[in-house]
Order: C-alpha cells, then structure tokens, then sequence
C-alpha cells in the first residue's frame, strides 16, 4: 500500500529548551520541551499570537531555533545543511490553511507536483496520485483547476499532495480554518485515518468543536510556553480533570 | 541509488524543467515579451557596435597595409652587393614580412604607367628615381624602428632617405588604440546594463510566481530543481531575442554600409557577408548567456531555502 509508511524510530519529533525570539525582540517560543513520540495525533492550541504557527515553521525548517535544538527522527533540525533540506521537508506532508495550490495546475498536476520535484517516474506519479485523490475522495475531478473547486475541495487536494509520497509526519496548520463545521469534519476524517496508517499528525488549530470531540492529545501554548499538555484533552482547561503530562 | 536510476531522475528533472520554462514562458506572455524586447534592444545595441567595431578594423587594416609597408631609396652610387647585403639583413630581421628590390629602371616603368603621371612622365629627362628597397613590416609599431635602420644605412639616398610618415602612422596607431578601448569600454557598460535590466526584468517575471515557487520548496524540491526551469527559460528568451537582434541587423547592415559610402565617400567601408556568420554567434551566445545570468541573479532571492 503506497499510502503507508514505514517507521524505524521513536521518537519522531524532540522540542529541547527551544527558545524563538524574531529580530524585532519579540519572543514567540520561551523554554519549549516537548517529545511526540511516532503515529500520536497532537493538536497545537491556543489563542493568536501564541506561538503556534512559529512551532510549525520550526518543524518544517522556515526557520531556526534562537536557543535549545529541534531533533526529528533523530536528525538536529538547527545544524541541518541548506542542501539536506529538501530531502528533510520531502519526509513530511504539509497542509496550510490557505491550501497553497497552484492555480494554474489541475487538481492532478496539483498533487502530481510533490512527486515530480522527487524525480519519479511518470507511471508511478500517475498512480500514486490517481491514489491519493481518490483516498482524499476527488476521483474524478482529476482535470478541474482549484479555482473550480469549493474551499473544502481545495483543502482535500493540498492533502492529496501531502500524503501522495507516503510523508511519516503530516504537518499541518489551521487546515480547517477556513472551512464550515461539516467540511471541516470530513477533512479532520482525512487526518485520522491517515493517522491511523501510522503517520505522525501535528496539527495547530483553533477549531474548539473539533479537539473537543476528538480528545487526542493537546498541547495548549500561550504566551509562547505550554501551558498545558494533555493525552486525551480538550480545547480549554478542565479544572475539575488533573492535568495529565504526555511524557 | 544506482547511476541508472540517478540517470533517469536527471533526464525526467531536465524533462520536467524544459517542460515548465516552454509553459511558463506562453503563460506569462506578457512578461516573456518584455523580457523579449529588453534582450533585443540590448543586443542590436551590443550588435550595431560589433558591426561598426568590425567596419572600421577593416578600413584600419587597409590603412595599416598601406602604412606597413616602407620604401628605402637608394642612393645612385650605391654598389649592388651593398644592397643585396642590406636587403638579405632586412629579410632575416623578425620585424620584416618582406622585402622587395625595384632597380632604377623598374620604378621608372612603375612611374610611367601610372596614368596620373602620364603628363610628369612626358616631361622626364633620364631617370631622376632612386632604385628602391620595398620593406613589408609586420607590425606597424615597428616601421619606426626599421625605418631608423634604413637611414643609418650607408647606402641610402641622403637626400630623400624613406618615404616613412611617422605622425601618420603614430596617428593610426592611437586611432586604432582608442577605437579597441571605446568598442570594448562600450561592450562592458553595455553588458552591465544589460544584465542589470534583464535581472529586473525576470525578477519581476518571478515575483509573479513566487507562490509556485514557495510551493515547490515546501513539498522538497531542490535549490536546482527551483532554478532550472527559470535559467532555462531566460535563455529561450536570450535565443528568441538574439535571433530577431539578428535578423534585423543582417537585414540592416548592406544599406546602412552603402549609405556610409555615399555620406563620407573617403573611409572605405565595405559590406562583409562572412561576418554575420561571427555575429550570429556572438549574438546568439551573449543572448543565452544574458537571459541564463539574468534568470539565475533574478531568482536567487526567492529560490533560497
């Protein structure tokens, strides 16, 4: 099954006295620690501002940590080579919430462009793309251009093209934001059941229905510090539940 | 992986890239032209001085023929193998092409026939020419200094030594220096502008595509695989360019020549077919070498991981 991954490590991702202050002063990360160890389901929350998304940009490597090192799989993110990255980022299936298609490209060109940076050839892309849109439930829309397509369609094909190349991580931020609460569900669907193949999830969200409903893990930043970190959490604090650390 | 498979992944990668720049360069049509028509106007200006460069190293060169070569007269008394001797000294010198002994009776015979002096030669009593010692130099920097020999020479005309113009030819040579200077000063300020406007020019075509880009270097694509379709279209552009540079000037060069004849009959311009052969090379190379540059400047802020 192409769409499954194979694992050798755990865990994936290591967060060590990560500390991200921006040149302007601002600190977005203060003393981050966190371990997740491989196939969890995390959800990043928190208000805006809180360092959610600098978390993101940390894993997929935009940018560097100010103090403390990252690992993924092993591999220090901060000492990574400019040359390596392409081979790191190509390891990881990422999804924004502006879905980040291009739009002159059909939907297949969309998600056969992952695996044509990678140099496949042509009749494995066919596949795994025919594949990947048709676990994502596009089968059939193959030709048409995004600007054809609802919001939730688009946010569908930007998660073809994340898991198209079998990822072992899949990243993602705000994916259902811009959606209605019954698209958001079917993509969250997405997630989990490519969760469910093994494939790490991270995910940095504001959608309180949805972590509510799944009690995954959470992880709650705020002021750029975890303010909490539950296995089976929700959106906001529980007083009444004792808070449970992951690790 | 193997070298095969390392292959292969180049060929689709080169595939893939020349795909792209053909579909990029008709999807941003407009851009693509403007990027078109900066090159061109570059390269007929970089062509036009190429072609002036060429016209007058042709005209100099006829003056340097002419100027290069020095006539030493003489003198009446001067016994034979005196001469010989000089002329066989002449001719193992370094510095000289050749050299050409024309007795009294053989320039008398070259004056007569000339028709200008047909009236001079009516008039002639005897032979008043000096025999002469013909002297091809080889380069014209050095006709001074043989013509400093031939005058230390004992058997020279004391009167009437050489027909060498110094200030003629002191002249020519600084003529000539200063054309090389001013053709390669203009060439280099026309290659900075030219890069500097092309750059901009493919920058902006990037800036349009800056999301693809973004795109393609969050789903793992190298800093190469980025760039190439980029440079490879900015050479299609720098060929489209120089081929319409080229065909404009090839079909401007003979009447702007004969329109230089009439206006300034004196500098014998002449039109040379075989030099568009080494224009359309220059051309066509400094048109894909301007576009690959300028593609590769242009997209380097934006490819950067």
């Amino acid at each position: 099954m192409v769409l499954t991954p194979d694992f050798d490590s755990r865990p994936v991702i290591s967060f060590q006295h990560v500390w991200k202050t921006y040149p302007t002063g601002t600190e977005a990360l203060r003393d981050i620690n966190l371990v997740v160890p491989e196939g969890d389901f995390v959800f990043l929350v928190g208000p805006s501002g809180a360092g959610k998304s600098t978390m993101v940009r940390l894993l997929i490597r935009e940018e560097k940590p100010s103090k403390g090192k990252i690992f993924v799989e092993g591999v220090e993110l901060g000492r990574m080579k400019r040359r390596k990255l392409p081979y790191y980022r190509r390891k990881i299936g990422l999804v924004f919430q502006d879905s980040k298609l291009l739009p002159n490209l059909t939907v297949y060109e969309n998600v056969a462009f992952a695996l044509r940076v990678l140099g496949e050839p042509d009749r494995l892309v066919q596949s795994r793309a025919a594949e990947a849109l048709d676990t994502v439930g596009l089968a059939g829309k193959e030709q048409t251009y995004p600007s054809n397509l609802s919001g939730g369609e688009q946010q569908r094909v930007a998660i073809a093209r994340a898991l198209v190349h079998a990822p072992r991580m899949i990243i993602a931020d705000e994916p259902t934001g811009n959606l209605d609460p019954a698209t958001a569900w079917e993509i969250m669907q997405l997630f989990l059941r490519i969760n469910s193949r093994g494939a790490t999830v991270v995910m940095a969200t504001h959608n309180r229905e949805i972590v509510d409903l799944l009690r995954r893990r959470v992880i709650a930043i705020d002021a750029g510090q975890i303010a909490r970190d539950d296995r089976s959490g929700r959106y906001h604090d529980d007083v009444s539940k004792p808070q449970i650390r992951a690790q | 992986m193997t070298v095969l498979a390392a292959t292969m992944t180049m060929f689709r990668n080169l595939r893939f890239a020349l795909n792209s720049a053909w579909q990029s360069f008709w999807r941003n049509l407009a851009v693509s032209l403007a990027a078109v028509l900066s090159i061109t106007l570059i390269l007929i200006l970089g062509g036009v001085n190429l072609l002036i460069g060429h016209a007058f190293s042709q005209v100099l060169d006829g003056f340097r023929e002419k100027v290069s070569v020095i006539s030493i007269n003489v003198a009446d008394d001067t016994p034979l193998p005196t001469v010989y001797g000089f002329q066989q000294q002449l001719a193992s010198d370094p510095r000289v092409a050749g050299v050409k002994y024309i007795t009294k009776e053989q320039a008398l015979a070259n004056f007569t026939a000339d028709p200008n002096n047909a009236i001079l030669a009516q008039q002639l009593q005897g032979n008043p020419l000096d025999a002469k010692l013909e002297v091809r130099v080889r380069a014209l920097s050095d006709v001074a200094a043989i013509d400093a020999l031939a005058r230390q020479w004992s058997g020279v005309d004391p009167t009437n030594p050489t027909n060498y113009q110094g200030d003629f030819v002191n002249r020519m040579l600084q003529l000539s220096q200063w054309l090389g200077y001013a053709g390669a000063g203009l060439l280099a300020i026309l290659v900075i502008v030219s890069v500097v406007i092309v750059m901009n020019t493919i920058r902006t075509a990037v800036f349009h595509r800056r999301k693809e880009i973004e795109v393609m270097k969050l789903v793992g694509a190298t800093e190469w695989f980025v760039r190439g379709p980029f440079v490879i279209e900015g050479v299609m552009t720098g060929l489209i360019a120089a081929s319409i540079a080229l065909a404009l000037l090839v079909i401007a060069y003979p009447p702007a020549v004969q329109q230089f004849r009439n206006d300034i009959a004196f500098i014998p311009l002449s039109y040379d077919p075989g030099f568009i052969a080494s224009l359309a090379r220059d051309l066509l190379l400094g048109g894909a070498a301007l576009g690959a540059v300028g593609s590769y400047i242009g997209v380097r802020r934006f490819v950067k991981l």
